[in-house]
């Protein structure tokens, strides 16, 4: 049972981490990135790269820092000059973006699963409560207690983290007492996808590798996005736990449904509070 | 069909023009005999093949377009209503629990019920959740088909134990490339029919004025859960046609017929067509397949080269090829008027 709700927390902890970074960049920019599970796949890819040659801690690290330049300049060619436009637009063009990203990485790395086994010094398990449990899982959560943790000081205490608070429940005021957020939006965006990319490696050893494989955990974390009330922190960590450990769940007891359960929670909370557990009404 | 309807000088400016519009029956009618007379102009099995496709395609496009520019929301999950249709054929057949005639008629109403009622829950969020929560939706009814193999075969999909005769018609009518072009042309000129009728309607100025600004709409007094709920169940209905066309079609249905990238695919066959006037995404159906089909002799890259083009469209020319066309088409019109 511990080992379950353990294995829940892992999936939501890698939900958390994706969801998050969606919620950064929708707070500023007030858009969502529909390239966010790409980046994630490219985030795992180049993780790859690295770890499957003995360098699992470089992997993560050149994965990170990869993934935030990509991030810089998504802010910088993309949601820049839209964002004048409607939402929509730059949905479209970032979901022309997974194509492209999804062609690229195919071409790259090619069509075939790759799998990754964890770094040495992270193999075999503990007892956890009788039963064992893989080194590798922990190290996970406490990734993602460590995101949640370094980002909730950063939120609160840094200037930057003001202004994506701020503009994340009323942007127009934000802009009113002259806050510039176009000055700040390439730091929060390049956070937001760099998050991908630390969840793209951290995942790696845990699913199999393919151009494709950003779809499901991007479905998940708009989940968690949206029933967590769109641009909240709280109610995205919250949500990530719950789709998480549901999912786990669902996954153990009823396989055949599993996919359909986070669905029936999500339209129940959404019946009951139309703008997500944390959501305030537009 | 109805007499064309007046309409005020904006509605033509925002919406292509009485060019289009005004002369419906017209129009119908040729299209009509177009199609009919086409198997007998051309004589190339696979022109037929991708010509069926395509125009198959083009009503799932429909539907996608027809959502924005009523509700002016992006659906991601529009393959769901689409494979959902084949399945309720495939899967009542299986079961022999009731005529073929029956199933068709349930694998239409099923998903338009279901999507209505969904509909009063997910139209509610703001345009861009909406946008995500179809894509969820859609990819629940794909894991769930993917992975139930009592019900309907997981993954390997189901053959469809159709019978001999179809509405009177034999059952190699729809299935044979050139017979089923003109089946599939039909139901696609039928169905922009009534997505005009529907728009030009009470209900559709009703529906474009919510779209436009929904606090206003609700201030003149009108609910506008239930009519862009309606709207959603009016574009579900469409992706269930053309369902159970390629369920007859291909005798078989998969979950890749609800998967996601199909989904994507209608959307961008939709936005490169343009949703503003009504027939643009079935255009952009036709050219999304005849593109690809020369592509691939080409490249490989066919998915990164359909990305950009959706990004170049979307900011080059936001109202489409069609937008572009019908904008043309009421310039020479003004010239022509002097």
């Amino acid at each position: 049972m511990l080992i379950q709700v353990l294995n829940g927390l892992v999936y939501g902890g890698l939900l958390y981490i994706l969801a998050v970074g969606l919620v950064l960049i929708f707070g500023l920019r007030r858009v969502v990135n529909f390239a966010h599970g790409s980046l994630f796949m490219i985030g795992s890819y180049v993780g790859f790269s690295l770890a499957s040659q003995g360098y699992f801690l470089g992997g993560l690290l050149v994965a990170i820092a990869t993934l935030a330049v990509m991030g810089a300049l998504l802010d910088w060619i993309v949601f820049r000059p839209l964002q004048r436009e409607y939402q929509i637009v730059t949905v479209l063009v970032t979901f022309g973006i997974l194509l492209v990203l999804q062609d690229l990485a195919q071409s790259i790395w090619g069509k075939d699963f790759l799998t990754l086994q964890p770094p040495s010094y992270l193999a075999g398990s503990v007892m956890l409560a009788g039963s064992e449990f893989p080194v590798y899982r922990l190290m996970v959560i406490g990734v993602a207690v460590v995101v949640a943790v370094g980002l909730t000081i950063w939120l609160k205490v840094s200037r930057i983290g003001l202004y994506v608070r701020a503009s994340s429940v009323d942007p127009l005021t934000v802009a009113l007492q002259g806050v510039n957020t176009n000055r700040v939006s390439a730091i929060v965006v390049a956070i937001g996808a760099a998050l991908a990319g630390l969840s793209g490696t951290v995942a790696a050893p845990l699913m199999a590798l393919s151009p494709s494989m950003g779809g499901y955990i991007l479905i998940d974390s708009f989940i968690v996005v949206v029933v967590g009330g769109l641009g909240s922190f709280s109610g995205a960590f919250f949500a990530a736990l719950l789709i998480g450990e549901i999912h786990n769940f669902g996954v153990v007891y009823v396989p055949w449904a599993a996919s359909m359960i986070p669905f029936v929670l999500m339209v129940g909370i959404l019946i009951w509070r139309p703008s997500g557990l944390a959501g305030v009404r537009a | 069909m109805t007499k064309p309807l007046r309409r005020p000088a904006h509605f033509r400016r925002t919406f292509g023009g009485p060019s289009v519009f005004g002369t419906m029956p017209a129009v119908v009618g040729v299209a009509l005999l177009l199609g009919l007379a086409l198997p007998w102009l051309v004589n190339s099995a696979l022109f037929f093949t991708l010509m069926t496709q395509a125009v198959i395609s083009a009503i799932l496009a429909l539907s996608v377009g027809f959502l924005i520019r009523q509700n002016g929301v992006v659906s991601f999950g529009q393959a769901a209503f689409y494979g959902l249709a084949g399945y309720t054929i495939a899967i009542a057949l299986k079961f022999q629990a009731m005529p073929v005639e029956a199933a068709i008629l349930l694998a239409l109403a099923g998903p338009t019920a279901f999507a209505f009622l969904l509909g009063l829950v997910i139209v509610r969020s703001p345009g861009i959740a909406f946008s995500m929560l179809t894509l969820a939706v859609g990819q629940a009814f794909y894991e769930v088909l993917y992975k139930w193999r009592e019900l309907a075969n997981g993954d390997d999909g189901l053959a469809i134990r159709l019978p001999r005769q179809l509405f009177g018609l034999a059952i190699g009518t729809f299935q044979r490339p050139s017979s089923m072009f003109v089946v599939s042309w039909i139901a696609l000129v039928a169905a922009t029919a009534l997505l005009n009728w529907i728009a030009n309607g009470h209900f559709g100025r009703l529906t474009v004025a919510i779209r436009e600004n929904e606090e206003r709409a609700r201030f003149v007094g009108y609910g506008t859960i239930v009519p862009r709920a309606g709207i959603y169940a009016v574009s579900a209905f469409l992706a269930a046609l053309a369902g159970v066309l390629i369920a007859l079609y291909n005798g078989f249905v998969s979950p890749d017929l609800l998967h996601w990238n199909l989904s994507g695919s209608a959307l961008i066959m939709a936005i490169i067509g343009g949703a503003r006037v009504l027939w643009g995404p079935a255009l952009g159906a036709l050219v999304f397949f005849f593109f690809k089909n020369v592509a691939s002799n080409y490249t490989e890259h066919w998915p990164a080269m359909i990305g950009l083009s959706l990004i170049a469209v979307t900011v080059l020319l936001p109202t489409g090829l069609g937008g572009a066309l019908a904008a043309m088409a009421e310039r020479r019109s003004r010239w022509a008027r002097g």
